[in-house]
């Protein structure tokens, strides 16, 4: 993720080592290093220019602390921003609880949702899944075939057409500890699935409400988020893909508008591929702190 | 005459535009900097302002990077039967989708298809594509899961020989460009099939990476025709400007939505009408 970041980064930083005023030019390198390589991580242009004029002005106005030299200032001024950007730690807790699973189509929710069950089940808990994907075809077998490998149950009717009945039964009659549901793909301009999304996380009274986003996923990320985030308010974002070449910027504008954190990372099509994610040593290592 | 620094401002707020509508970084600069040098020292008819001189430079060279198009219908009665038409992409752009959408639509047209179910990985692919297919009214030929794919299209382009089919649509699993073993998978079903059109999906919400993937794929199997999809999320055609670039191949058709029937032709001037706004 954003893994052309540090090396973007050194160059200009290199020009800062040794000073200890700070040099207008090589802050203003700096700051369109960094630009242009958030831009072509997928970052949100408004976000990235935000960004960047805050860096430069908080570089060029605050004074480094006695004894801290211009590069360590500037560095340090540039994690704080990223720290934003990137959100905080989202705890995983081993309690009982009810995962929620959204996302547009085809960003990874179901195979997500497999791998969530699979990472529960191996910390002792009780797992099980609901398909509440009435829509695409072949859902229920998608869902169940995953869930049959891992020897997790799966609730689901393929011949029933309403989402929220299924959840409901699906919960009357699931008394396992860690309940995911997989939801439909849908998108912010489609109002009749926000509305069911909505409805959905009332009848489940989700612990979270985990956003699903493709690492590839450009401009479009933080206004989709918004739209999910207004309507049922994601306290998680898991980016899939990422053993692909993305970069995953679009989903980090993501996580600075919700306001949440990523909570794993996808690194592939089968069930073991998840990472938890941890934001404050992923920046440093990306910075070389 | 025109000067650089007359051009730089109106560039910098059209460079923003066409990085807002997700047309790849590279892409932007390399199309900005060519219109940068076609138009400085140029000269100025009376009346014209530099905005709309900029302007109209940029709507050519989009257009130019998108071209014309492709009409399959006149492409499928132009060529020997069955015409074998293959989907290719990385995960879930929408393939398998998207065959439904381009059966029912050439059924529309009048002519016979056969699907194959060439994703034999994905849980569930199968299944997915049995569905359409029951829906369409379509021959699905299919092995079972974990089987060799190419056997598969193998099979369903037998089958459209053996019933005067007119064409085949194949489906494949969705892959990593990164992946070698996969694409090499890609690449035997390409020597065996010999598909007439090779497909690439993509989707028009995908941001820098479009580029990359497709410059991939058309190196390792080839790309005949592109498939943007999911253009309903995001109307922008950004990414239909990122990935002609990359491959120089025309868009076949845009997708729309998940219906059957949410599949177009392909419109360059209304993407490059809606890039540039009202220009
Ligand atoms: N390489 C790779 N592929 C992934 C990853 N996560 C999901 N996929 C693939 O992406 C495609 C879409 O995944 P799904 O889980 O079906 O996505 P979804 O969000 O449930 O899709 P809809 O239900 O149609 O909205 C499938 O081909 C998956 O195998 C990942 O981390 N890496
Ligand atoms: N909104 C919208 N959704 C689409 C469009 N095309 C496909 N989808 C949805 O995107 C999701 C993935 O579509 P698939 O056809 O399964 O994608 P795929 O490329 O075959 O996926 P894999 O085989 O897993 O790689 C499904 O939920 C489709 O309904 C489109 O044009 N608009
Ligand atoms: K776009
Ligand atoms: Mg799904
Ligand atoms: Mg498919």
């Amino acid at each position: 993720m954003l893994d052309n970041l540090g090396s973007n980064l050194k160059d200009a930083l290199r020009k800062l080592a040794g000073k200890t005023v700070i040099d207008r030019a090589a802050v203003e390198d700096l700051v369109k290093d960094l630009q242009r390589a958030l831009l072509q991580a997928d970052v949100n242009v408004k976000q990235v220019m935000q960004l960047s004029q805050t860096i430069k002005k908080r570089a060029l106005d605050e004074q480094p602390p006695k004894g801290v030299t211009a590069r360590e200032h500037v560095l340090r001024i540039v994690y704080d921003e990223l720290v934003l950007l990137v959100g905080k730690t989202v705890e995983i807790t081993l309690g009982k609880q009810i995962i929620l699973m959204a996302g547009l189509q085809g960003s990874g929710k179901t195979t997500t949702t497999a791998k969530l069950a699979r990472f529960f089940k191996r910390k002792g808990m009780r797992v099980a899944v609901i398909c509440a994907d009435t829509f695409r075809p072949g859902a229920y077998t998608q869902i169940k075939t995953l869930c049959d490998r891992i020897q997790v149950p799966c609730y689901g009717n393929p011949a029933e057409q309403d989402a929220r009945k299924i959840v409901r039964d699906g919960l009357a009659s699931l008394k396992d500890e860690v309940i995911i549901v997989d939801t439909q793909g849908r998108h912010a301009l489609e109002d009749d699935l926000i509305t069911e999304i909505i409805d959905l996380n009332e009848i489940t009274r989700a612990t979270h409400r985990w956003l699903v986003l493709d690492a590839a996923l450009g401009q479009q990320a933080r206004e989709q988020a918004r739209r999910f985030h207004d309507a049922v308010n994601i306290d998680g974002v898991i980016i899939t893909k990422m053993d692909g070449t993305a970069k995953g910027g679009g989903a980090l504008s993501a996580v600075a508008e919700t306001g949440s954190g990523i909570v794993f990372i996808g690194q592939g099509e089968t069930i073991e591929d998840l990472e938890w994610f941890d934001p404050s040593s992923y920046i440093s290592r990306l910075l070389g702190m | 005459i025109i000067s650089e620094k007359d051009i730089h401002d109106i560039l910098d707020e059209l460079e923003m535009g066409l990085l807002e509508s997700d047309v790849a970084f590279s892409v932007t600069e390399e199309i900005l900097s060519h219109i940068k040098s076609d138009l400085s020292g140029s000269k100025r008819k009376i009346g014209t302002s530099v905005d709309s001189i900029v302007r109209s430079a940029l709507a050519d060279a989009l257009l130019g990077v998108l071209g014309e198009g492709v009409d399959i219908v006149s492409y499928i009665k132009e060529h020997d039967r069955p015409v074998k038409i293959l989907f290719t992409g990385v995960n879930g752009t929408g393939k398998t989708t998207s065959i439904a959408k381009v059966a029912k639509f050439l059924q529309n047209n009048g002519f016979s298809v056969v699907l194959g179910a060439g994703d034999t990985f994905r849980a569930g692919a199968i299944e997915q594509i049995d569905v359409h297919g029951q829906r369409l009214g379509i021959k699905v030929i299919q092995h079972q899961e974990g089987s060799d794919p190419t056997a598969v299209l193998f099979d369903t382009v037998e089958y459209a020989r053996a019933h005067q089919i007119d064409v085949v649509l194949g489906d494949t699993a969705g892959r990593f460009h990164n992946r070698a073993n996969l694409m090499n998978q890609l690449a035997k079903i390409r020597r065996v099939i010999k598909p007439d059109l090779i497909v690439y999906v993509d989707e028009a919400v995908a941001g820098n990476d479009a580029v990359i993937r497709a410059e991939e794929f058309s190196k390792s199997v080839g790309i005949d025709a592109v498939m943007l999809t999911k253009v309903d999320m995001d109307p922008k055609g950004g990414a239909a400007i990122s990935i002609a670039h990359a491959v120089g191949k025309p868009l076949l058709f845009i997708g729309t939505g998940q219906a059957y029937e949410d599949v177009m032709a392909f419109n360059p001037s209304a993407v490059v009408a809606d890039l540039l706004g009202d220009a």
